[in-house]
């Protein structure tokens, strides 16, 4: 069974198609990564889906029900854009509002329980305003966790997060994940979807470009044999004389592209007189793994 | 097979939205600042236009207390401002006027679930609308009428201190006055409906609710005199009571039908 079944989901503001024929398959309990550049219509997607946003034409099925079903919308929580505090109230007020507004039966304990999982106990009392907008960031999650959703939406939520803020979000993630909630996040920092996400969803220009298993991406990743040597720009100039795609990475590794065994460029290197000091056989990421799909649709 | 969710009816969804807006309208600062100038505002008018003589060009000051509250309707009949050609700003200046700020108050309140993105966290689980409009209804009639009984309260302590006479005119009685309080509440609920619906129109913007409800409440404004007037009686009481409830009901779906049809953000 599916969450979310999308099908030619279209919308569109005055003269311009936001979204246009979007088919969209989220399966129960995944972690589906939804990536697309700015303004490909991720945000949209998601407005619609929590129902803020009508629908130009399409049909969105949550759980098999109509997205308008009250029953499932119950179960649902978001967290796109910002939080949505009052700026005056304090992060334990803004809690526990939302937690009045699900009708959570002990809302004291659900949001202390939220606030753990966040790693916010101690700034409960914090006004929302003087929150840092990594803590917000915290906040919005843990009020999106708040009434044991079974669907999270979230839109960038890893945004402004240091690294320990990150590692928590993805730890919280996956624990929800593995309880049977499924949920939806879209994010810029592909390496940390990588990590997480079980399901790809690409999305450009309003249109589903690809529907991806983190295994089916997986099998798709080239396959690249990386390198160091001391001379970086004479070995570049030595292995693109053979080889038709050497590039140097962040850092510092030489990559070949071209399907070539280590032993082969070791070598080709040895009689050119360059000695390596590492090789490995690797795969390109997410990020690249975009980057190149982007490419592709260009020509 | 097909996921069960537990029911989340009307019922259960009004009581949680309402939860919600009282625990914010009574912590939110402007609210008490809205009943405090309703308390003060007619206590300023009483005492300052007795102390300045009051009779200046087209403003005649309060000789007696009750006026502030309501006109008796056969004398406003007479002195309406289409009768004599004249407009008395002062017989303006009474408990009528607090219905503007009600729309203040109301505007701001819906304003800030825009504003704050808090919405989203209100739609996302709730597909139908009726709940949302219905508690913006209730908790700004119940706003409503703390600011007019805060009024009410001003204008005894202001007449007290301005030393005006109470005698109730010729014609009205203690009860008249009870129901043309309880008139005056219900005018309330005539008026929220259109606050919320301008609320729900001019979303995270401001100036717009506020202007559409100024508007509106200008072109509606000379008919809360008449219809609560101070010699108000039991038809007067269910007539704006049944005015209100039509007007919270056909604006309330309106209401409800804008936010249903229209995008949120």
């Amino acid at each position: 069974m599916n969450a979310i079944e999308i099908r030619n989901l279209s919308k569109v503001f005055g003269q311009k198609t936001a979204i246009d024929s979007l088919n969209m398959t989220v399966p129960v309990g995944s972690i589906y990564g939804f990536i697309g550049e700015n303004g490909s219509g991720k945000s949209t997607t998601e407005k619609m889906i929590c129902g803020l946003l009508i629908p130009s034409g399409g049909t969105i099925k949550i759980y098999g029900k109509d997205y308008k079903d009250i029953d499932v919308r119950a179960k649902m929580s978001c967290l796109i854009e910002s939080p949505g505090c009052f700026s005056s109230y304090s992060v334990w007020n803004n809690l526990m509002l939302q937690a009045t507004n699900l009708s959570i039966p002990n809302p004291e304990e659900a949001v202390r329980e939220v606030l753990k999982l966040v790693r916010m106990e101690g700034a409960a009392s914090n006004k929302y305003k003087n929150c840092s907008l990594g803590m917000k960031q915290r906040i919005g999650i843990a009020m999106a966790l708040l009434g044991n959703p079974e669907l999270l939406v979230l839109d960038e939520p890893i945004n402004g997060l240091d690294v320990d803020g990150m590692r928590i979000v993805r730890e919280v993630l996956l624990d929800l994940s593995k309880k049977g909630i499924t949920i939806i996040i879209s994010s810029h920092i592909l390496g940390e979807l990588e990590k997480i996400a079980t399901h790809y969803g690409i999305i450009r220009n309003g249109s589903m470009i690809k529907e991806m298993t983190s295994e089916e991406f997986e099998k798709e990743c080239r396959t690249f044999v990386a390198l160091k040597t001391k001379d970086l720009d004479k070995s570049r100039y030595v292995l693109s004389n053979k080889y038709s795609r050497v590039e140097k990475d962040e850092q510092d590794y030489l990559r070949i592209y071209d399907l070539v065994t280590p032993e082969e460029v070791v070598t080709y290197l040895y009689s050119q007189g360059i000695v390596i000091n590492e090789i490995k056989v690797d795969k390109i990421g997410l990020e690249e793994y975009y980057i190149d799909l982007m490419k592709e649709k260009e020509y | 097979m097909e996921k069960k969710f537990e029911k989340f009816d009307l019922s259960k969804r009004f009581i949680s939205m309402i939860k919600v807006d009282f625990r914010r309208m009574f912590t939110m600062p402007l609210y008490y600042l809205m009943v405090g100038i309703s308390l003060v505002i007619p206590i300023l008018i009483l005492v300052m236009t007795t102390m300045f003589g009051g009779e200046t060009e087209g403003m005649t000051s309060f000789s007696n207390v009750w006026k502030i509250i309501g006109s008796v309707s056969e004398s406003m009949i007479k002195n309406s401002p289409s009768m004599s050609g004249e407009i008395d700003m002062l017989a303006m200046c009474n408990i009528d006027m607090m219905v503007f700020a009600v729309g203040v108050l109301v505007c701001l309140f819906i304003n800030q679930d825009f504003k704050s993105g808090y919405i989203k966290n209100l739609f996302t689980v709730r597909s139908s609308k009726v709940d949302y409009v219905l508690s913006k209804t209730l908790v700004g009639f119940v706003c409503g009428s703390s600011m007019i009984l805060a009024f009410f309260i001003g204008s005894m302590v202001g007449g007290k201190i301005a030393n005006l006479s109470f005698d109730l005119p010729l014609g009205v009685n203690a009860i008249n006055i009870v129901m043309c309080l309880i008139c005056k509440l219900g005018v309330v609920l005539i008026f929220v409906p259109i606050f919320v619906i301008m609320g729900v129109v001019g979303k995270e913007k401001l100036w717009l609710s506020m202007i559409g409800s100024f508007g509106v409440s200008m072109l509606l404004f000379m008919m809360v005199s008449m219809i609560a007037p101070l010699n108000a009686n039991f038809v007067n009481v269910i007539l704006v009571l049944v005015g209100g409830v039509l007007f919270s009901v056909g604006l309330g779906s309106l209401s409800n039908l804008l936010l249903n049809k229209l995008n949120i953000l």
